[in-house]
C-alpha cells in the first residue's frame, strides 16, 4: 500500500516543482509523551503539512545512535531510533503522507557511521575479522594531510588513534564517525542493501549527507574524487532499474561548479538534485548591502546542469548558516553583519535561525522567502520558520537551531505533554520568539500572518510550474538595489522584481522583448499597464516585491 | 491517429471537461489500452496541458465513429460485460482491470437497453434495462476513487440506503493507479431529492418536509457508520488535534478572501456582497470561536438534494466522489460530517430559489427553515454523538461549513451558470446578517 505509485501519478520531474520541508523529527511533535519527538507525534501533523502544501518531507537522520551529532552518528542502517518508534509506525507515516499527496525522503549518512556502530566494534577488535577492512586504518597520522578539517572547533586532527586496536582511524568529520571505507566491495554492496531496504519500505528517495568525502586518494584533498562519482552512477542504476520517480539529493558543500559534477553526465546519472549552498549566503549579504550584485554573480558563475535535474536552495537549516562557499573577506562581513556575539559562531558558519538573523523583520523575512521561491531551483523550508520561530544560542552545537516546534500557546508549546524536565531541549519562552508568541495555532488564525502568507507563496508557487521547471534570466537594471529577472517556461512568463533596499526604490526595466504584453501581479491579480516600447518603470516599497505573469494583450 | 487538434478540441467542448477557464497548450494521449477488436473499442488516458505547465489527465473512449464510444450502447454494454467476467486488458504501460463484486457475477444476462443520463456533470453515465447504472469517471487523478472506497466500506458495513455496488475497473500502470469507472445497481422507480422539492413546492410541500426528517436521519446513521470503525485507518474516527480548528478557519479564509479577489466587475447580481469580503471574513473569526470540534471522519463530501433519491417511501444516497473542483487527497481527507450537513442545509435554500426561477413557484412561507428544522432534527436523532460538538459548538461549526460551501457555489455559478449566482449571494448576505449563535 505504500508504493508511491500508487498515490502519486508518474512525473520523474516531480522533484523540480516540489517544495521541501526539512523536519528534525526529535523537535517536531511527540506522540507518546516522552519529551521527544516521534513518527506517532509527526503522523498526526501530517494535516498541517498537506494545508502548508508540502511536496516532500526531509527528514533528518531517524536511526539508531548515541546522538552524538544529532543522529548523523548512526549505529544501525536497518531500523528507527527507539525513541522515535519502529518501522511500522514509519511505514504507517510515509503511507500517511503518500495518501496526502506529501512524498518523504530520508537522510543517509554514506560516508561514516558512529564509533558505536558494530561494525567498528568489529573492525577495532578483529583487525583480520570480516569487518577488517570495513573503515579507513593507518599506522600514522600524516596520510592525507592535504585534506582540510571540516569540525574545526572541535577536531584538531582528521585521524584518531584507537588503542583497541593500535591504529588511527580517518574521519572527515567528529572523531567519533570513523569514515567507512568504500574500497572494499563490501562496504559499497551493504550500503546499496540500505537504500533497498528503506526504498522498498516505500520512502521517495534520500538526501545523501556528505557525498563529497566517500573515497581517500594520496595527493587530493580528499574531496569529489572521481571514485566518489563513480559510486554515485552505482547508486543511480541501482535506485533506477528497481524503483520509479525516486530522488537523490546530494549534500555536497562545495562551488557550484564542483557541485555539478553530483549530477553526473547526460540528462543527470548521478544525484537528481545537490543543495546550491554558495546563493544562500549572498542572499544574506545582498539584504544587508542592499546590492543585488552578490545575487547576480553567484547566479551568473553558476553552471548550467542536466536538464533532469535541480537545484535544492533554502534560507536556513538544521546546521550552522555555512561560510565556507565564501571568500575570507565575505565571512569576515558576515561575521560582523550576522554574528555579533561570538557564541553565534560555529565552525565557518553561523548558527542562527532566519528570523532572528533578520532582526525578526516581517518585510525582510518575506523578501528573503519570495527570492529564494523565485530563484531555478526547488526552496526547501526549515521546520519553524514557516512561523518565525527564533534560537537558543545558549544551547550548545546546532542545539539552538533545533528547539521544539511551537504548535501552540499552551504548555510546552503544544509540542509535548511530558513533564517540562522530560523534554529533549527547553522550547523557546523569551517575550519575542517564544511559543506564547510564535506558534502554529495563532499565526493560523491571523489573517495576515507569516505562516498564512508563507502558505499563500506556496500555493503560488504551485500554480506556476515556470518557478521550478522555467529559464533563468537575470535583467541588469540601472538600480543596483534591485534585483530583477524573468523565468519562462512553455507560455508562462514570470517577471521577478525585488527591492534589496530599506528605502523605497524606483526601477526602470528595459521589456521591450514583451512589448504589448499586460504585467498582471500574481497575489492580487491587479494587471498593470501595458508593456510599451520605453523602460517599464515600476516604484517598489522599502524591501518590496513583485512578481507579474507577462500575459498577452487580449484586447488587441 | 488522431490529431493533437481534434483531441484538444474534443475534450475542452466536453460538459464533463472542468477547467474551461484555463488556456490549453497541448495534448497527449499517455496510454491506451484495445478492450474490444471488433468492433474497436479503445481506452485512451489523454493529458491535457495548459499553458502554465500544469495538466489535468481525463480518460476517453473511442472508437472507428470517433471519440465518444460512449454514446453507442453495444459498446457501453461491453464494458459491463468487462466488469463481469472480472476481465484484463493490457495498456501500453499497464492495465486496465475490470472487477465486479460477489453477488454480481452470477446475475449474467444479456443487457438489452442503455441510455445516458442526461444530467451529469463531471463524469458519464450510462443505465442498463433500469438495472445497473455504469459512471465513467472522466477526470482522472492517481489513487483511488472516492467513490468506490465509501460505497465498499458502506456496502460491507450493511448501511442499506446506497444503491449497491455490483464492480468497478481501475488503470494501474507507469502513469498513474486511478479508478476509471464504477458499477452499481439502478434504483428504479425513484424521484431524486432535487426534483421531488421542486415538485412539491406547488402542491404538496407538507409531504416533502416531513420526508425530509426522514433525510436527517438516514444522514445520521450514515455519518455514524462511516465513522464507526476504529480498525480500519483510511476510515477510523480521528480527534481533531489542536490546531485542526486553526486550519479550518485557515482554509475557509482564504476561499473568502481569493473569491472576493476575483470577484467580475460589473455583474449586478453581486452587488449585495460587493466589497463586503472582510465583513464576511470577520464573520468566519466569530463563527470559529468555539470550543470542541467533534471528530473528523470521512464523509459524503459533495451533499446535496441532487445526491438523493426518494424510492419506495425511504432515501438513497447517492454519487460518493466529493466535490468534483478538488483534489483527490483534499476530498479523501477526513473533516467533521457536519460538512455535508451544511451542504445539504445550502441545498434546501437552492431549492427555495430554484423554485422561483426555474418554475416560476413562489416557495411556501418559510419553507427553508422548515426544511432546515425537519432535517437536522432527524439528523440529532440518529448521528452518534461522539462524533459532533454539542450545543451552540454544534450550530457555529455548521454556520462556518455553511459559509465555505456557499464560497464554493459562488464560485462554481460564476463560472458555470450565471443566472444562479444571487442564490449563494443571497446565502452569504443572510449569514452576514444574522446572530451569531451562543
Amino acid at each position: 500500500m505504500s508504493e508511491p505509485g500508487h498515490w502519486f501519478e508518474r512525473d520523474p520531474d516531480w522533484f523540480k516543482k516540489a517544495v521541501f520541508y526539512e523536519i528534525h523529527l526529535r523537535g517536531f511533535n511527540d506522540g507518546n509523551d516522552d519529551g521527544s519527538g516521534d513518527f506517532r507525534g509527526l503522523t498526526d501533523k501530517l494535516d498541517y503539512l498537506q494545508w502548508l502544501g508540502v511536496d516532500c518531507i526531509w527528514l533528518l537522520p531517524f536511526y539508531p545512535s548515541p546522538l552524538r551529532d544529532g543522529g548523523y552518528d548512526i549505529s544501525d542502517f536497518f531500523t528507527i531510533h527507539p525513541d522515535y518508534g519502529n518501522v511500522d509506525d514509519f511505514r504507517h507515516f510515509v503511507d500517511q503522507a503518500h495518501q496526502r499527496g506529501m512524498r518523504v525522503i530520508a537522510d543517509l549518512v554514506m560516508n561514516h557511521t558512529s564509533s558505536d556502530h558494530p561494525w567498528f566494534q568489529a573492525s577495532r577488535s578483529d583487525p583480520e575479522g570480516p569487518y577488517g577492512d570495513w573503515y579507513v586504518w593507518g599506522d600514522d597520522d600524516t596520510r592525507w594531510a592535504e585534506a582540510r578539517i571540516i569540525f574545526l572547533d572541535t577536531e584538531p586532527s582528521n585521524w584518531s588513534w584507537d588503542p583497541v586496536r593500535g591504529q588511527y582511524y580517518w574521519h572527515r568529520f567528529f572523531s567519533h564517525q570513523p569514515d567507512l571505507n568504500y574500497d572494499n566491495p563490501e562496504v559499497q554492496e551493504q550500503m546499496l542493501n540500505v537504500l533497498r531496504f528503506w526504498l522498498d519500505i516505500g520512502i521517495d528517495g534520500f538526501r545523501l549527507d556528505a557525498v563529497p568525502y566517500l573515497y581517500e586518494r594520496d595527493g587530493t584533498n580528499g574531496e569529489n574524487l572521481p571514485e566518489t562519482h563513480s559510486f554515485l552512477k552505482r547508486v543511480r542504476a541501482e535506485v533506477d532499474a528497481r524503483y520509479q520517480d525516486r530522488v537523490l539529493l546530494a549534500e555536497a558543500n562545495q562551488w557550484p561548479a564542483d557541485v555539478v559534477a553530483y549530477f553526473g553526465e547526460g540528462d543527470g546519472d548521478e544525484c537528481h538534485m545537490a543543495f546550491h549552498f554558495p546563493v544562500m549566503p549572498r542572499m544574506f549579504m545582498a539584504i544587508r548591502r542592499e546590492d543585488a550584485l552578490p545575487m547576480v554573480e553567484i547566479l551568473a558563475s553558476t553552471p548550467p546542469i542536466p536538464r533532469h535535474t535541480q537545484w535544492g536552495l533554502f534560507l536556513r537549516n538544521h546546521d550552522e548558516l555555512t561560510l565556507e562557499m565564501v571568500t575570507d573577506d565575505e565571512r569576515d562581513y558576515m561575521y560582523e553583519e550576522y554574528a555579533k556575539d561570538p557564541r553565534m559562531k560555529l565552525n565557518l558558519g553561523i548558527r542562527r535561525r532566519l528570523a532572528p538573523l533578520l532582526d525578526n523583520g516581517r518585510d525582510e523575512i518575506q523578501l528573503m522567502h519570495a527570492i529564494l521561491f523565485s530563484l531555478p531551483g526547488s526552496p526547501v523550508l526549515y521546520y519553524g520558520d514557516e512561523i518565525g520561530m527564533g534560537d537558543n544560542i545558549f544551547l550548545g552545537d546546532r542545539d539552538g537551531v533545533r528547539t521544539p516546534m511551537q504548535w501552540t500557546g499552551d504548555r510546552n508549546g503544544g509540542f509535548s505533554r511530558a513533564d517540562f524536565q522530560q523534554l529533549y531541549l527547553p522550547p523557546l519562552m523569551d517575550p519575542v520568539y517564544g511559543f506564547q508568541a510564535v506558534n502554529v495555532e495563532a499565526q493560523l488564525r491571523q489573517p495576515n500572518s507569516m505562516l498564512r502568507w508563507i502558505h499563500r507563496l506556496i500555493a503560488l508557487r504551485k500554480d506556476h510550474p515556470v518557478f521550478g521547471l522555467g529559464t533563468y534570466e537575470a535583467l541588469r537594471p540601472s538600480n543596483p538595489r534591485v534585483f530583477a529577472h524573468v523565468r519562462t517556461y512553455e507560455d508562462d512568463i514570470v517577471l521577478c522584481v525585488h527591492n534589496l533596499a530599506r528605502s523605497a526604490q524606483a526601477v526602470e526595466l528595459d521589456l521591450s522583448r514583451w512589448e504589448g504584453f499586460i504585467p498582471e501581479e500574481m497575489f492580487g491579480r491587479t494587471r498593470f499597464p501595458r508593456i510599451g516600447e520605453l523602460p517599464y518603470l515600476l516604484t517598489l516599497a522599502p524591501r518590496g516585491f513583485f512578481w507579474f505573469q507577462l500575459r498577452k494583450d487580449e484586447t488587441e | 491517429m488522431i490529431d493533437e487538434r481534434e483531441l484538444i478540441d474534443f475534450i475542452t467542448t466536453q460538459r464533463w471537461f472542468g477547467s474551461k477557464t484555463r488556456d490549453v497548450s497541448h495534448s497527449t494521449i499517455v496510454d491506451r489500452s484495445r478492450l474490444r477488436e471488433d468492433p474497436r473499442l479503445e481506452l485512451m488516458l489523454v493529458e491535457i496541458r495548459f499553458d502554465t505547465g500544469t495538466h489535468e489527465t481525463y480518460q476517453l473512449l473511442g472508437d472507428d465513429g470517433g471519440l465518444d464510444a460512449l454514446g453507442d450502447p453495444r459498446q457501453v454494454r461491453e464494458l459491463v460485460h468487462l466488469v463481469r467476467t472480472n476481465s484484463k486488458r493490457p495498456a501500453g504501460d499497464g492495465i486496465v482491470e475490470f472487477a465486479s463484486t460477489e453477488g454480481f457475477t452470477g446475475a449474467g444476462h444479456e443487457l438489452r437497453e442503455a441510455r445516458p443520463v442526461l444530467a451529469e456533470q463531471s463524469n458519464t453515465s450510462i443505465v442498463f434495462d433500469e438495472a445497473l447504472i455504469m459512471k465513467v469517471f472522466r477526470r482522472l487523478e492517481a489513487g483511488i476513487n472516492p467513490e468506490l472506497e465509501l460505497l465498499r466500506f458502506l456496502t460491507e458495513h450493511e448501511f442499506e440506503n446506497i444503491a449497491r455496488l455490483a464492480g468497478w475497473y481501475a488503470y494501474g500502470g507507469r502513469q498513474m493507479d486511478a479508478t476509471l469507472g464504477i458499477l452499481q445497481e439502478f434504483v428504479t422507480g425513484g424521484q431524486d431529492g432535487w426534483e421531488r422539492a421542486l415538485e412539491s413546492m406547488a402542491d404538496a410541500p407538507e409531504r416533502f418536509l416531513d420526508s425530509l426528517h426522514g433525510l436527517g436521519e438516514v444522514t445520521g446513521r450514515m455519518h455514524s457508520v462511516l465513522g464507526s470503525d476504529a480498525n480500519d485507518p483510511a476510515f477510523s474516527p480521528e480527534a481533531t488535534s489542536a490546531e485542526s480548528l486553526g486550519l479550518l478557519t485557515a482554509t475557509v479564509d482564504e476561499e473568502i478572501e481569493s473569491i472576493f479577489m476575483d470577484l467580475p466587475d460589473h455583474n449586478l447580481e453581486l452587488e449585495p456582497i460587493r466589497g463586503r469580503g472582510e465583513e464576511v471574513r470577520e464573520r468566519l473569526r466569530l463563527l470559529t470561536n468555539l470550543g470542541g470540534t467533534g471528530r473528523v471522519i470521512r464523509h459524503h463530501g459533495d451533499f446535496h438534494l441532487g445526491q438523493t433519491l426518494w424510492a419506495d417511501g425511504d432515501w438513497v444516497i447517492l454519487d460518493f466522489e466529493g466535490e468534483p473542483a478538488r483534489s483527490l487527497p483534499e476530498r479523501r481527507r477526513k473533516r467533521s460530517p457536519l460538512r455535508d450537513v451544511a451542504g445539504m442545509v445550502r441545498s434546501f435554500a437552492y431549492a427555495a430559489s430554484a423554485a422561483k426561477l426555474l418554475r416560476g413557484i413562489d416557495p411556501p412561507v418559510a419553507w427553508e427553515e422548515r426544511a432546515r428544522a425537519e432535517f437536522l432534527e432527524g439528523y440529532r436523532q440518529t448521528i452518534d454523538q461522539n462524533l459532533v460538538p454539542s450545543g451552540a459548538a454544534m450550530d457555529k461549526l455548521l454556520r462556518v461549513f455553511e459559509l465555505e460551501k456557499a464560497v464554493y457555489e459562488l464560485r462554481y455559478e460564476l463560472n458555470n451558470r450565471p443566472d444562479w449566482v444571487k442564490i449563494p449571494v443571497a446565502g452569504i448576505v443572510r449569514m452576514l446578517e444574522e446572530e451569531v449563535p451562543v
